[in-house]
Order: structure tokens, then C-alpha cells, then sequence
């Protein structure tokens, strides 16, 4: 488990798990808005490396400052974020957890140690170092759903193009 | 956007002002990055004001990004804000091409890095004028040479805009070879090894070429008609 300072007064803690086997069960916590603690849970294998995650919580965290979240929660806004496309929906399906997925980034914002202990109790699978992020990522899939092109590829990294579709999603 | 620096309120530290907008060095959730903020013109109606500072905004991120998937090294957009008519970019550390160019012309030149440099300007633009964008504001303060890895990274898409017309990214290049011709003169004919560069790498180069020697004749903003 790890935490980021994302804005004055906000912290982010960031913890990956593989070998998950409830993920049926997190996906019906979480659409019937009972989860507790409330907590994002991002498809691993989009995510070669925090950085952009973070570039999505910031943003999130600025919507809900001025009141203007495009979805329901702080969380899901921040999984909307992350898929750089327009569609609300789409884009929490594909950025979020599905039924059989093993390989989980839970991200909670402003998470007490005790809040964090209780989402790894939440889980079941094996937690392990956010190390493991880039080479477990799925690069077929992440070029895929973020359209990277080879000419990108090549003067950048996959966290800087994904980044840059972040930011500039509301923009296009 | 947040961290408070010396000097300016919540943007960060004051660095340079331009005609158009105020670039602040701040920092991004630990990185350090640049906050490029345009200012509203007084002089315009408030709620046009906010809608045109929030449209160039945008097409501003909007040429980045396209920029970066044809291939053209740019600063990584970290995020753009249009509440505060912001964009906050990676920063490049490095010199701008300007002031290695100054330097050659003081110092002397070093042929080799002269060349590399020039040879990516060109290459650089062809791949822009090649995916139809113009970058409307091609001079070497817009160019920076990153520092370890010497990649020419563009900046400053402000001015940017789409078109395939020979005719804009003539004037694309002519900007470049008059801002050339007034500053860094001292340097030799740097624009030959541009143009090279850009011939090389660039699939519709001759009818760009053709219609630059029509502008260099007489001058750009002049279509003689009327």
C-alpha cells in the first residue's frame, strides 16, 4: 500500500492485488453502493504505472471541489477519469472491475490505516508491490483501448500517452 | 495547480509573461510541471472573453495531443483546467534552441550539435505539416533541446491550428526562416539544413517548397487579391 499527496490536504492510497477471487462479489458491493469503505477499483492490467492514476484523481478531486462531478461518487469519477473517453459507462466497465477479473489497483481517497486494512480485508487475494504494475500490464490492451499509435510509441512512454488523454479528454 | 510557491497566489511561481498568457513553475502531484495560464483581455465583453480563452484553450490541448500522436515530441499535458484557463505541462528541463543558438554565435559553433539540431527542426516539422497541423509560431524560443537525451521538444501550441494548404505551412516555415535570419544570422544558413531535413522526412514536400519561394518573393499575409 502506498500514498500520494494529489493536492493540498488530499492523500490517495494506492494498494494491487493479484489472484483475486471475489471480484462478483466487489462488482455487487459496489453497484448496489454498499461498499464500505467506499473505494475505486481499477482494472490492473490497464495501468503500467501510477503516474496517470494520479493525474485521474486530481482531476476528480477538483470536480468535486467546485461541484460539478460528471458521476455519482468521488470514486467513480475517478475510474471515469482514467478511461479518457466520453462515455460514462463504457468507461467504467472497461476501467473498472468485471466478474472474473484476478488483477485489482484499489485506490481511496483521504484513507485512514484502518480504512485501508479493512479494503485489504475486503479483498481476497494476495496484495503485492505497486513494482508489479508495469509488468503486469496488458500493453496489447492498453494500446488498444487508448489508441496509441506507433509513431507515439515512439517518443513516449505508455504512462505519458495515457496521461495526456487524461488531461485532455474534455478538451477534444 | 496547488502547491504554493514564492511569489504568485495559488498558480505557482511566476516565470515569464507573454501577450497572451502567464507561465508558472509549480508542481504536479510531485513532479514539476509548467502552469500556462491565459489571461482574459479587459478590454473584451466578460462572457466572450471566457468563451474564447476557454475555446483557444482547448484547441491548444487538442493540437498537443495531436502533435504527439503523429509523432512530434511535446511536453506531456498534464492536465487543463477551464475554470481557470489553465494548462499544466511536464517541464522540459533543457535550453531553449534560442539561447543554444546565442551561444554559438558568441562562443563559436559546434558543427555536430548545430546539425543534429537542425536536422530534428526539420524532421519535426514535417511530421506536423505531413499530419495537417501548422504550429503558427515557429521560432527557436519555441524549441527546446531536452537536457541529457538532446530530443528537440516543440512548445507553445497556442497558435496552432489543422490545415493541409501549402500555403500555411509555407508561412509556417518562412516565420521560421525570418525569426532564423533576424536573431542567429552568426550561425550560417541553419534553414538549408532545416529544409533539408524537412525534404527528407516529408512526404508533400514540393508543393510546400514551391509555394515558400512564392512567399519569400513577397512577404506573408499578402494573397493579392483586391
Amino acid at each position: 500500500m502506498k500514498s500520494f499527496h494529489v493536492s493540498a490536504g488530499s492523500t490517495f492510497s494506492v494498494a494491487l492485488f493479484s489472484d483475486v477471487t471475489n471480484s462478483r462479489e466487489l462488482l455487487e458491493l459496489m453497484q448496489s453502493a454498499k461498499m464500505e469503505p467506499e473505494v475505486a477499483l481499477l482494472n490492473a492490467s490497464l495501468v503500467p504505472d501510477i503516474f496517470p492514476v494520479l493525474a485521474a484523481a486530481h482531476k476528480a478531486l477538483v470536480s468535486k471541489s467546485r461541484e460539478s462531478l460528471t458521476t455519482r461518487t468521488l470514486h467513480s469519477e475517478l475510474v471515469y477519469n482514467y478511461a479518457a473517453s466520453k462515455h460514462i459507462s463504457e468507461s467504467l466497465k472497461r476501467c473498472g472491475i468485471s466478474d472474473q477479473m484476478s488483477y485489482i489497483l484499489a485506490v481511496r481517497f483521504n484513507a485512514s490505516d484502518d480504512e485501508m486494512t479493512s479494503v485489504t480485508n475486503l479483498i481476497n487475494g494476495k496484495e503485492i508491490d505497486l513494482e508489479e504494475l508495469e509488468p503486469r500490464s496488458n500493453r496489447d490492451q492498453i494500446l488498444k483501448h487508448f489508441k496509441i499509435p506507433p509513431q507515439e510509441l515512439a517518443i513516449s512512454s505508455l504512462s505519458d500517452a495515457i496521461t495526456c488523454r487524461i488531461a485532455a479528454r474534455d478538451a477534444l | 495547480m496547488d502547491t504554493c510557491q514564492t511569489g504568485q497566489a495559488e498558480l505557482g511561481l511566476l516565470i515569464k509573461q507573454g501577450a497572451e498568457a502567464r507561465v508558472y513553475l509549480s508542481s504536479f502531484v510531485g513532479r514539476k510541471c509548467i502552469v500556462k495560464e491565459r489571461f482574459s483581455k479587459k478590454y473584451r465583453h466578460p462572457i466572450l472573453d471566457s468563451k474564447l480563452t476557454v475555446k483557444r484553450l482547448n484547441a491548444e490541448a487538442r493540437c498537443m495531443t495531436k502533435a504527439r500522436k503523429l509523432g512530434v515530441v511535446t511536453p506531456v499535458l498534464y492536465g487543463v483546467d477551464p475554470v481557470l484557463h489553465t494548462l499544466t505541462f511536464e517541464f522540459i528541463e533543457g535550453h531553449a534552441v534560442k539561447d543554444i543558438l546565442l551561444e554559438f554565435g558568441s562562443n563559436g559553433i559546434v558543427e555536430e550539435r548545430l546539425n543534429d539540431i537542425a536536422a530534428q527542426i526539420g524532421i519535426a516539422i514535417a511530421k506536423l505539416h505531413d499530419g495537417g497541423l501548422v504550429h503558427g509560431d515557429l521560432t527557436t524560443s519555441n524549441m527546446i533541446v531536452k537536457e541529457g537525451t538532446n530530443q528537440l521538444v516543440l512548445i507553445d501550441f497556442g497558435l496552432s491550428f489543422t490545415s493541409t494548404l501549402p500555403e500555411d505551412k509555407a508561412v509556417d516555415l518562412y516565420v521560421l526562416e525570418r525569426a532564423l535570419l533576424s536573431m542567429h544570422s552568426s550561425c550560417g544558413d541553419v534553414m538549408e539544413k532545416i529544409l533539408a531535413a524537412y525534404r527528407k522526412s516529408s512526404k508533400q514536400w514540393s508543393a510546400t517548397m514551391n509555394k515558400l519561394a512564392q512567399v519569400r518573393q513577397r512577404g506573408r499575409k499578402r494573397t493579392m487579391v483586391g
